[in-house]
């Protein structure tokens, strides 16, 4: 998943984080598009095909999150991912935007799911990128095992799950300094200030409107959301990412009652949802 | 018995066969120079923008459902002022 991952856990038995960080290499060989190899890079190649219970979850979460958002986050961004130009994994890009393309990609590709056969077909011209979803199902994963022996946290990439205490997590918000305390669920961002490049002398960065399948427009910097889950709160930063325009995106967060740090591209740090 | 002997006066035939084909050339010329193209050509994008706010708003209405039947209080969390032990970024 082009990752780091922070474990923490308060136990006298640390055993589990050793486990915990062997699971997170195996999920990498089944949910990463980066690797020719992972079951869902495969997936991706051949269109259709059987896959395993991990992969299988994670598409389901992501369909689900697809309708639930009203189309705004889409896990069929794959090709407009790689077409704005991230076609590695993003320690490996350079940023001359070489493979980057101007044509805007189609966003929305169909997928059926048979649950009970495991299988999954996806429209032809359609390909799953998974990344922070994955990240996010992956962290909650992690927490389940450790919450198990203490309180604990799971820091994926920044996609935070936390348990069993009030954890303070740090919110990068423009040079200000916001700290959320979290005790049960995940924290996520999602955000233009990192994962970007320049193509041609134009900026670009990975979060794609999948209305026009191309990299958001917007004055919305940043959006950092808390949740129940941090699979769900990285649904809810992208959503609220794709609102448009932070107005709208912090109207939204108010009317849903979803605790958000949104920093606007002025360096504005605005908190909604019920943060104060 | 009286016969009536019609001459034929070419000339009219003549004008006749030259109107045709000229007539047929103007017409080949204004269909080849697609009078019509340049209404298409910006009716195109006017649709293209359409559809796209279409699908925008069709959007926009199941998210505003969704948002609005949202429970409240899925997570627990509020700012706090102790020092961070980790950090959320851009993932």
């Amino acid at each position: 998943m082009g990752t780091e991952v922070e474990l923490l856990l308060e136990a006298e038995d640390s055993s589990l984080l050793a486990d915990v960080e062997a699971e997170f290499g195996r999920l990498e060989t089944v949910l990463s598009r980066f690797r020719s190899d992972s079951e869902l890079s495969q997936l991706n190649e051949a269109g259709a095909g059987h896959v395993g219970p991990e992969l299988l979850e994670v598409i389901e979460l992501a369909i689900e999150a697809r309708a639930a958002s009203g189309g705004r986050f889409d896990p069929t961004v794959h090709d407009a991912v790689v077409a704005a130009g991230y076609d590695r994994s993003f320690e490996l890009l350079d940023n001359d935007g070489a493979g980057a393309s101007s044509v805007p990609v189609r966003v929305g590709g169909a997928v059926a799911i048979d649950r009970t056969a495991g299988h999954v077909a996806l429209e032809p011209g359609y390909r799953l990128d998974l990344g922070g979803i994955a990240k996010g199902w992956a962290a909650d994963r992690a927490l389940a095992v450790l919450a198990a022996a203490g309180p604990a946290l799971v820091n994926a990439g920044g996609d935070v799950a936390a348990a069993g205490r009030v954890w303070p997590i740090a919110v990068e918000a423009a040079g200000e300094e916001i700290t959320l305390g979290l005790e049960e669920g995940g924290v996520a961002t999602s955000g233009r200030d990192r994962r970007n490049w320049l193509c041609e002398g134009e900026p670009r960065h990975h979060l794609i409107d999948p209305v026009t399948g191309s990299p958001a427009d917007g004055d919305v910097l940043t959006v950092t959301v808390a949740a129940g889950s941090a699979a769900e709160a990285e649904v809810l930063a992208t959503t609220l990412f794709l609102a448009g325009d932070s107005r709208r995106a912090l109207d939204e967060a108010d009317l849903a009652a979803i605790p958000t740090v949104l920093v606007t591209s002025a360096g504005e740090v605005l908190l909604a949802g019920g943060l104060e | 018995m009286k016969r009536t002997i019609v001459t034929t006066d070419h000339a009219p035939r003549l004008y006749a066969l030259v109107g045709s084909i000229l007539g047929f050339f103007l017409a080949w010329a204004g269909i080849a120079a697609h009078p019509w193209a340049q209404t298409s050509s910006s009716a195109e994008p006017q649709s293209a923008a359409l559809a796209t706010y279409s699908r925008r708003l069709n959007a926009d209405a199941a998210l505003v459902a969704l948002l609005a039947g949202r429970r409240k209080g899925a997570s627990s969390v509020r700012v706090v002022t102790l020092p961070p032990i980790t950090t959320t970024r851009t993932s």
